[in-house]
């Protein structure tokens, strides 16, 4: 290279960040994407929690009824929502939709638990919605455990107590359960798709063909391109870390360094991604199709909507190979366990062969032709 | 390989699945020449030219470009090189400014020669009122005379244009064309492709290409010498029935219906004959009596222009004899 010129690589970098602030569509996508999606999640799961509201039968009357009817009411996630005057009245209710569960406190119940008979509280639930229906079986059992407790110590009786115990606590938010997905969401469709179309449009539009005419080389073409939606989206990163932080009052009980870290790691690949997806894809729409594409199994199975675990055996062999799951469990463990990097060797591990993967196949099969 | 020759071309050709585009095409270009490739849309100059750039791959044949083989050198080639595709192909989202720069640094001009570079093409192609402005709003002619700048950034030996004047306004296309020969004075070696065949008269050497292969080559004058064999002579008769059987012993290339007369009319109509003459003045006597013997009025002969496209169309309809 002769002296005083600016190398080939910083000349893309250039021309990439100058065509960046001049193209709307773009802008939109680094600066207000992360912006809103950190408001909506704010806004949806930062509040108190909600309460499920259920349909109360109480065929006793007496004054044991009474009290299972206040002890749902001092429940934190249960309330009772509406009366019913029978089984069949509330079995509709609960059908159509009116409450997710009904609780039928039978005739006699006070009395039969006076003399010291066993008794049964029938519970009609809604299935149709699993995880409501297993918050709602939660509460009735912790609601039956309670109240338990309170007739046991009336009456002098045994009982078994539990007390719980938290490590990570004393109680982990939803805002907090969920700052790392979100986070990965956004680190994830904003760079993949905004750069997905760094190759393919010059090659649309034909401007392609004049720049391979120059001595640019394959790895100039890649790398200025990766480093300029770098230095775009790495606002990106930092607005959500800063959003959580500091507005939603997200505590990070590890090192914030280590958090950047990955999340750089993690970006790097995404924009190594979508770089892959620019160098296959023949058009712009095809482009933006498999980067919206590729991001649904991420999201299915990257354990920020369901625990892998849970789901079943493939789920977990799935995650394994998603990035966005090791991301994800590196960034809960480093926020809300405290944890180092290395303690966290194997998701690091992980996140860096795909950053590594993605950023090698781009230029090893971009071709300087046209055809 | 002759140092002389700029491009060494020997049966090239491109298949595209089952079309052919280039059909075994050969072609010697000379250093210091302006050459062109004349010939329809379709003809293969453009899958030429970019196997000439070493944008595409050939399906086989050889090429050699100041002496570098295609593709396989082409990191050689792109360094002497400047190029200009068919369709506009520079950013759109930069100014005239920003996309000479960009180009200059990828060829690794220093900061202050860039900036001197810059200025010097700004004035030479007269676009420095126009330096900031986005290339996207260019007028088509403006939007020519830039990609010619950024062809011309690293001061290339050769310069490859692929139908540099399409679309464009005839005193613009000609405008260029000083551009062109101002530049070619200077020895830059020039291959150029256009279907408009006036403007192909501006070349020191042509090639008629059609259906990807080389039909006739040489001089825009040689060629009309070679293609014809003689002169051409305009005629104009009126008359009824066929004024070209009368002239059986000559050859004759165009024939259309003149005037206002239209067939129907009383007289018969007037029809402009070119005829091919093997040397003009002694034969126009012997045709005017021939069509009068006939029965026609000659209104006029004379000998007249031969253009490229005279020579085209007659290249293509004798196709293979010629060639």
């Amino acid at each position: 290279m002769p002296e005083g010129a600016t190398p080939k690589v910083m000349a893309v970098v250039r021309k990439e960040l100058i065509q960046l602030t001049r193209d709307p569509r773009s802008l939109v996508m680094i600066a207000l994407i992360p912006l809103v999606v950190m408001l909506l999640f704010g806004i949806g799961y930062g509040g108190s929690t909600g309460k499920v509201g259920i349909v109360i039968v109480d065929m006793d009357g007496g004054q044991m009824g009474t009290a299972l009817v206040s002890a749902i009411s001092e429940t934190p996630t249960v309330s009772v929502k509406a009366n019913a005057h029978s089984i069949e009245e509330a079995r509709t209710m609960v059908s159509k939709g009116v409450a997710p569960a009904a609780l039928i406190i039978p005739e006699g119940f006070t009395s039969s638990l006076l003399s010291g008979s066993p008794v049964r509280v029938l519970v009609i639930i809604d299935e149709s919605s699993p995880t409501l229906a297993s918050t709602v079986k939660d509460s009735m059992l912790a609601v039956t455990y309670n109240f338990q407790q309170e007739f046991a110590r009336q009456v002098h009786g045994p009982s078994v107590e539990l007390i719980y115990n938290s490590v990570y606590g004393p109680t982990v938010t939803n805002l907090e359960a969920f700052t790392p997905f979100v986070i990965a969401l956004v680190l994830q469709l904003v760079p993949t798709t905004l750069i997905s179309i760094a190759i393919c449009r010059e090659k649309e539009k034909g401007t392609f063909e004049q720049l391979i005419m120059s001595p640019v080389g394959r790895l100039d073409i890649i790398f200025g391109k990766l480093a300029a939606y770098f230095i775009a989206t790495i606002a990106d990163m930092l607005i959500t870390l800063f959003v959580a932080i500091n507005v939603f009052g997200v505590v990070i009980r590890g090192s914030i360094f280590d958090l950047l870290l990955i999340s750089t790691v993690y970006l790097l690949g995404s924009l190594g991604l979508g770089m892959l997806i620019s160098v296959l894809s023949r058009n712009q729409l095809q482009a933006n199709q498999a980067a919206i594409f590729i991001f649904i199994p991420f999201l299915l199975f990257c354990g920020g909507l369901a625990p892998v675990e849970l789901l079943s055996p493939q789920a977990a062999a799935i995650a394994n190979v998603n990035p966005m799951y090791h991301f994800i469990m590196a960034f809960r463990s480093i926020m809300i366990k405290g944890y180092g990097i290395p303690q966290l060797l194997q998701p690091v591990a992980a996140l860096l062969v795909y950053m590594g993967a993605m950023m090698s196949i781009a230029p090893a099969i971009l071709k300087l032709r046209v055809e | 390989m002759d140092p002389s020759l700029a491009v060494e071309i020997t049966g090239l050709r491109k298949v595209f699945g089952t079309f052919v585009a280039v059909d075994g095409l050969d072609l010697r270009i000379k250093k210091g020449e302006i050459y062109g490739l004349l010939g329809p849309n379709g003809a293969g100059k453009t899958t030429t030219i970019r196997m000439i750039c070493g944008l595409m791959a050939p399906t086989s044949g050889e090429i050699l470009v100041w002496g570098y083989r295609m593709p396989m050198e082409r990191d050689a080639l792109i360094r002497i090189t400047g190029y200009m595709a068919q369709k506009f192909s520079l950013y759109e989202d930069l100014t005239v400014k920003e996309n000479l720069e960009f180009y200059g640094r990828l060829y690794g001009i220093p900061r202050k020669e860039l900036a001197e570079r810059v200025s010097e093409l700004l004035s030479f192609l007269t676009l420095e009122e126009f330096s900031g402005r986005l290339a996207g709003r260019l007028s088509g002619g403006m939007k020519q005379r830039l990609a010619l700048g950024v062809a011309l950034i690293h001061r290339p030996r050769l310069l490859i244009l692929d139908e540099p004047t399409a679309g464009v306004d005839p005193p613009i296309r000609r405008m260029f064309w000083e551009y062109l020969r101002g530049l070619n004075k200077e020895s830059v070696t020039i291959l150029v492709t256009t279907h408009y065949m006036d403007e192909a008269e501006n070349c020191d050497r042509i090639a008629l290409v059609n259906r990807g292969r080389v039909v006739a080559e040489g001089t825009p004058r040689d060629l009309k010498r070679r293609v014809f064999g003689g002169d051409l002579v305009e005629v104009t008769v009126r008359g009824r029935g066929d004024p070209a059987s009368a002239l059986s012993f000559c050859r004759v290339i165009d024939r259309q219906v003149a005037g206002e007369g239209g067939p129907d009319c009383a007289l018969g109509s007037a029809v402009k004959l070119r005829v091919l003459a093997q040397d003009a003045p002694r034969e126009i006597p012997a045709m005017i009596s021939a069509l009068e013997r006939a029965g026609f009025t000659v209104l006029s002969a004379s000998p007249t222009y031969v253009t490229l496209e005279d020579v085209f169309i007659s290249v293509v309809e004798g196709a293979g004899r010629v060639a």
